[in-house]
C-alpha cells in the first residue's frame, strides 16, 4: 500500500489527536502513572483505530506496519513521537508490540493472528550488543571462534536471564537464539519460561520488569536462509533503535513544553526565569538537543533496507545521552519543583534514562561499530 | 572460587616484565622511591588522614554498613507516608545514631561527642567524611541524619555561647541518650527557591515569611518548603523579615515546632532519597520568645550565607559518597557478570571504563579533602565550586555505571537507579547548581574588578 505525504499527514494527526485526548489524560498526573487495565484499555483502542496493527494478514497503516518507504517510515517514527509525548511508557510498550508483529509477518504462518495479543519482543540478547561479533555476522564477514563463542553466549536463553520492561500481562515473546552458527527467531509462551517480576524499576512506571530465563526447550523456533536471517535481524535492531530515538523525542518535546512553560511563569531575582541567562542556556541546551534529534530522525526515515546499521547505531550512541542531559536540563531548570514526583521532568528524566539502556545500552555500540567497520 | 592469575591484557603480577614485586629488592633508597604494598584504595586514603579523623571515618562506615545499607530499600520503596509519621526502621536508626553520637558531633565532650582528637581539625572535614560513607549506604538516611546539623549550624556559626549551651545542648543530650530531637534549617519559601541563596535575588525578593513584634517575642507568619527533615524535627532554625522590612532585615530564630500555629502541610513525593521528608511548613501566629532570636536581629542573611558555606562541602562529599557507590557497583558487576564465556572485567573498554570512574570518584574526593581540610572558616567560592564541580561530576560517574550495567541498569535490585535518584538532588538542593557557579563569582568579584592586580585561579 502507497503513502503518500498527505497521508502521512492526516493519519499522524490522528494519533496525535489520539495521544492527547486518550492516553494524555490518563497519565496528567505523573506520580499515578497509567495502570495496567487502563494500558490494556488503550492498547485495545489503539488496535481498534488502526495504531496498532495486532494481526499478522490485517492490512492497515498502523505502527511499523510498512518500513519500505519513506513515508512510511516519517509516519512510524511521527506516531511514536506523538504517543511518547503524552506517555514514554506506552509508546514503549507499543513500539516493542509492533515489532513483535513486524517479526512474526516475517515468519509467514507460525504466529497465528490471536498470538499477537499480548506478545512481546526482546530484540537483543542479554547484555550489550554482542560487542564486535554480532556486526560482524551481519556484515556476513567470516566469523573466527571467538565470535561464535560470544554469539552463542551472548543468545543463550538458558543460561543467561534477559531483562525485559514490559505490560504486566504479556502472554508470549519473540526473541532471537543462535542456532546453527546463525540467528533465529525464537516464540515461546510465558507460562514455559521461568519469569520473575522484578520489585520495581528506574523508569517507564507504566511497565514492569521481569527478569526471564528459559528453562526447557519449549517454544517453536524459525529458522530462515543466512541472508535472509541477516538481512531480518539488521532490519530489526535498526527500526528498534529508531523507536528508541522517535520515542526519546516524544520525551524531550514534552520536557520542552514543561521547561518553557515554567520559565515563563516563574520569577527570580525580581523577573521571569526565562530572563536569566543561565536559565536560557538550560532552554537552549534544550533547543539544539531536539534540533539534533530532529535531524538524526530526519535522515533516518528512509526505507528500513537502505538504511546502515551502523548509521542507525551511531546515531543512537551519540544522541541517547544529549535526550538524557536534556532531560536533566528540563529537571534542573525547575529546580526543587523539577525534582518531586508530581511535577512531570522527574518522570520524564528517568524515562530517558531507560530508553538509554535498553536494547544493549548504548556504552556497547563502539564494539558493535568496531565489527561493523571491520575491525 | 578460584583466582585467576591476570586479568586478559595484563601480564601476571608475578612476571619478570610485572615490576612491582622486583621493587622490594631494590636496595634501600631505592625502596624509599619506589617499593609500595598494594592496598585497597579505601585503606590507602585511611592512611592519609590524621589518626582521629581516620578512626571516625571507619567508624562511620561501620554503623553505615551496618545500619543505613540494610535500611535502604525497605525506607526507598516503601508507602510515602503522612507528614509527622517516622517509619519505625527510620526510627531505630535514628535512635541508634544518636546514641553513637552521629547527630552530635560538631561539639566535642561534654557539649557532644565529637572525639577530641579530630577538634584539632575543621569540623566540616570530619562532616565531609561521615556524609561521604552515610551517602554511600544510603541517599535519605543520610540526608536525615545530615540536615539536623544544617539545622544546628546557625546556633554554632552565631557563636553565642548562651544560646548554645541553651538550645543545642539539650538537643545533643537527648539525641545521645537515644531519644533523636532533629533540628530543621527553614529558609526556602514556596516564591523563592534560588533567591534565599543568593544576594542579587534576595536584594529584590519580597520576604515570605514576617516576624511580627510581641509582648516577649515575635509572631512568625508564612509558609516554607522542601525543609529536609522538617517533618519529624522538634525544632527548626526558620529564617524571617521583621515586618515592614525587606530581606536586610532577615533574622533566624529557633522555633519550637509543637508551638500553636506550627503546622507541616505536606512533605513532598521525591524523586530519591525517600528516608528523608521534604516538608513544606504553614507558620500562623507562631510565638517565638525573644531569647529564641538567634545571632541578633537583621543577621539572618550572614548566618544564612555562612551556614550554607559550611554546609556545601559536605553537600559535595554526598556526591563522592554516590560516585564511590556506584563505582562500587560498576566494580562488582564488571568482577562477576559473564559475557562471552568471561568476566566483563576481562574486556579492555570495560577496563577503561572503570579506571576513568575510579579516577573521577577519587578526584572528587581530593577536592572535598582540600577544601574541608582548611575549612575552618570556608569560603564562599571554594564551597560553592567544590558543591558544583563534584555533584555534577558525581551524576556522571553514576550514569557511567548505568551505561556498564546496560540492559541490568534500571532494575532496582542493582541498586544504581536509586544511587542516580539520589545523586540527582545534590545538583538541586543547597542551591542548585547554577546558583552555586554565580555564588562563586560573587565571592571573587573584588579581585575580578581590581584590574591592577592579575587574578591568580
Amino acid at each position: 500500500m502507497y503513502m503518500d505525504a498527505e497521508d502521512s499527514l492526516q493519519l499522524l494527526e490522528g494519533v496525535g489527536r489520539f495521544a492527547r485526548e486518550r492516553i494524555a489524560s490518563m497519565a496528567k498526573r505523573p506520580q499515578s502513572p497509567i495502570n495496567a487495565d487502563q494500558l490494556v484499555l488503550l492498547t485495545q483502542e489503539a488496535s481498534d483505530l488502526g495504531i496498532l496493527p495486532l494481526a499478522t494478514e490485517k492490512e492497515g497503516f498502523g505502527i511499523w506496519q510498512h518500513t519500505d518507504a519513506a513515508q512510511a517510515m516519517l509516519f512510524n517514527i511521527g506516531a511514536l513521537r506523538h504517543i511518547a509525548y503524552a506517555s514514554p511508557g506506552v509508546a514503549f510498550a507499543w513500539h516493542r508490540l509492533a515489532l513483535a508483529r513486524w517479526v512474526s509477518a516475517r515468519f509467514g504462518s507460525a504466529v497465528g493472528p490471536n498470538d499477537l495479543q499480548g506478545m512481546l519482543l526482546v530484540p537483543t540478547g542479554h547484555y550489550g550488543l554482542g560487542r564486535n561479533s554480532l556486526a560482524r555476522w551481519l556484515k556476513a564477514g567470516a566469523l573466527s571462534r571467538q565470535d561464535t563463542v560470544m554469539l552463542s553466549d551472548w543468545l543463550n536463553r538458558g543460561a543467561h536471564a534477559s531483562t525485559i520492561y514490559a505490560p504486566k500481562d504479556w502472554q508470549s515473546l519473540v526473541w532471537p537464539v543462535w542456532s546453527d552458527e546463525q540467528i533465529a527467531w525464537q516464540h515461546v509462551a510465558r507460562k514455559d519460561l521461568d519469569v520473575r517480576s522484578d520489585h520495581a524499576q528506574h523508569g517507564l512506571d507504566e511497565l514492569t520488569g521481569f527478569t526471564v530465563l528459559q528453562t526447557s526447550t519449549a517454544g517453536q523456533t524459525i529458522k530462515q536462509e543466512e541472508d535472509v536471517s541477516r538481512r531480518a535481524y539488521a532490519n530489526m535492531l535498526k527500526l528498534d533503535m529508531l523507536g528508541l530515538l522517535a520515542i526519546g523525542a516524544g520525551a524531550l518535546d514534552r520536557g520542552q513544553a514543561l521547561a518553557r512553560e515554567y520559565a515563563g511563569i516563574r520569577r527570580q531575582g525580581g523577573k521571569l526565569i526565562a530572563e536569566h541567562p543561565a536559565v536560557q542556556h538550560m532552554l537552549s541546551d534544550i533547543e539544539i538537543t531536539r534540533h539534533k534529534v530532529d535531524m538524526a530522525l530526519a535522515a533516518l526515515a528512509r526505507p528500513v533496507d537502505e538504511l546502515d546499521v551502523g548509521a542507525v547505531a551511531a546515531t543512537r550512541a551519540s544522541t541517547s545521552p544529549a535526550l538524557c542531559h536534556a532531560a536533566n536540563q528540563v529537571m534542573q531548570l525547575h529546580g526543587g519543583i523539577g525534582y518531586m514526583r508530581d511535577a512531570g521532568p522527574e518522570k520524564l528524566l528517568r524515562d530517558q534514562n531507560m530508553l538509554k539502556l535498553m536494547s544493549g545500552g548504548t556504552r556497547e555500540i563502539h564494539a558493535f561499530l568496531a565489527g561493523w567497520t571491520g575491525a | 572460587m578460584t583466582q585467576q592469575r591476570h586479568l586478559e591484557g595484563h601480564l601476571p603480577a608475578d612476571h619478570q616484565l610485572s615490576p612491582h614485586w622486583q621493587f622490594s629488592n631494590l636496595p634501600l633508597i631505592g625502596r624509599l622511591l619506589a617499593d609500595y604494598s598494594i592496598e585497597d584504595l579505601w585503606e590507602t586514603d585511611l592512611t592519609r588522614l590524621p589518626r582521629a579523623l581516620a578512626r571516625q571515618r571507619r567508624r562511620a562506615r561501620t554503623f553505615a554498613e551496618r545500619h543505613l545499607m540494610p535500611a535502604a530499600d525497605e525506607l526507598d520503596l516503601c508507602t510515602h507516608l503522612p507528614a509527622g509519621q517516622c517509619h519505625p526502621t527510620a526510627h531505630r536508626i535514628l535512635c541508634e545514631a544518636g546514641k553513637q553520637g552521629w547527630l552530635s558531633y560538631f561539639m566535642p565532650a561534654p557539649l557532644g561527642s565529637m572525639p577530641w582528637g579530630t577538634v584539632p581539625h575543621a569540623p566540616i572535614w570530619q562532616a565531609s567524611l561521615i556524609v561521604e560513607e552515610f551517602s554511600r549506604a544510603c541517599g535519605g538516611l543520610m540526608l536525615l541524619l545530615s540536615a539536623h546539623h544544617l539545622g544546628a549550624m546557625p546556633m554554632l556559626v552565631a557563636g553565642n555561647v548562651g544560646n548554645i549551651l541553651r538550645h543545642l545542648l539539650p538537643v545533643y543530650q537527648s539525641c545521645e541518650r537515644g531519644e533523636p530531637h532533629l533540628i530543621a534549617f527553614a529558609i526556602t519559601e514556596p516564591a523563592a527557591g534560588s533567591d534565599v541563596e543568593d544576594g542579587h535575588g534576595a536584594a529584590v525578593y519580597r520576604p515570605g515569611v514576617v516576624a511580627t513584634p510581641t509582648d516577649g517575642g515575635y509572631l512568625l507568619n508564612g509558609r516554607k518548603c522542601f525543609i529536609s527533615g522538617g517533618d519529624l524535627a522538634k525544632t527548626a532554625t526558620v529564617f524571617a523579615a521583621l515586618q515592614g522590612e525587606g530581606m536586610d532585615s532577615w533574622t533566624c530564630f529557633y522555633v519550637d515546632c509543637l508551638a500553636p500555629g506550627y503546622k507541616v502541610a505536606r512533605t513532598e513525593l521525591k524523586m530519591g532519597m525517600r528516608a528523608s521528608g521534604a516538608a513544606e511548613i504553614e507558620l500562623t501566629n507562631v510565638f517565638v520568645p525573644n531569647n529564641c532570636v538567634i545571632g541578633g536581629l537583621r543577621n539572618g542573611w550572614a548566618l544564612n550565607r555562612a551556614t550554607l558555606n559550611s554546609s556545601r562541602i559536605p553537600v559535595a562529599s554526598m556526591g563522592v559518597g554516590f560516585a564511590r557507590a556506584a563505582t562500587e557497583v560498576a566494580i562488582e558487576f564488571a568482577r562477576h557478570y559473564q559475557v562471552g564465556g568471561k568476566a566483563l572485567i576481562h574486556y579492555q573498554d570495560v577496563q577503561l571504563h572503570l579506571a576513568t570512574m575510579v579516577a573521577e570518584t577519587r578526584a572528587m574526593r581530593s577536592l572535598v579533602w582540600q577544601e574541608a581540610q582548611a575549612g575552618w572558616r570556608p569560603r564562599q567560592l571554594s564551597a560553592s565550586m567544590c558543591k558544583f564541580h563534584v555533584t555534577d561530576r558525581a551524576q556522571r560517574v553514576c550514569e557511567m555505571a548505568m551505561d556498564l550495567l546496560a540492559d541490568h541498569g534500571g532494575k532496582h535490585e542493582n541498586k544504581l537507579e536509586k544511587i542516580f535518584r539520589d545523586v540527582r538532588l545534590t545538583r538541586i538542593f543547597e542551591g542548585t547548581n547554577q546558583i552555586n557557579r554565580l555564588s562563586m563569582i560573587e565571592d571573587w568579584q573584588a579581585q575580578l574588578l581590581d584590574l591592577n592586580h592579575r587574578v591568580g585561579a
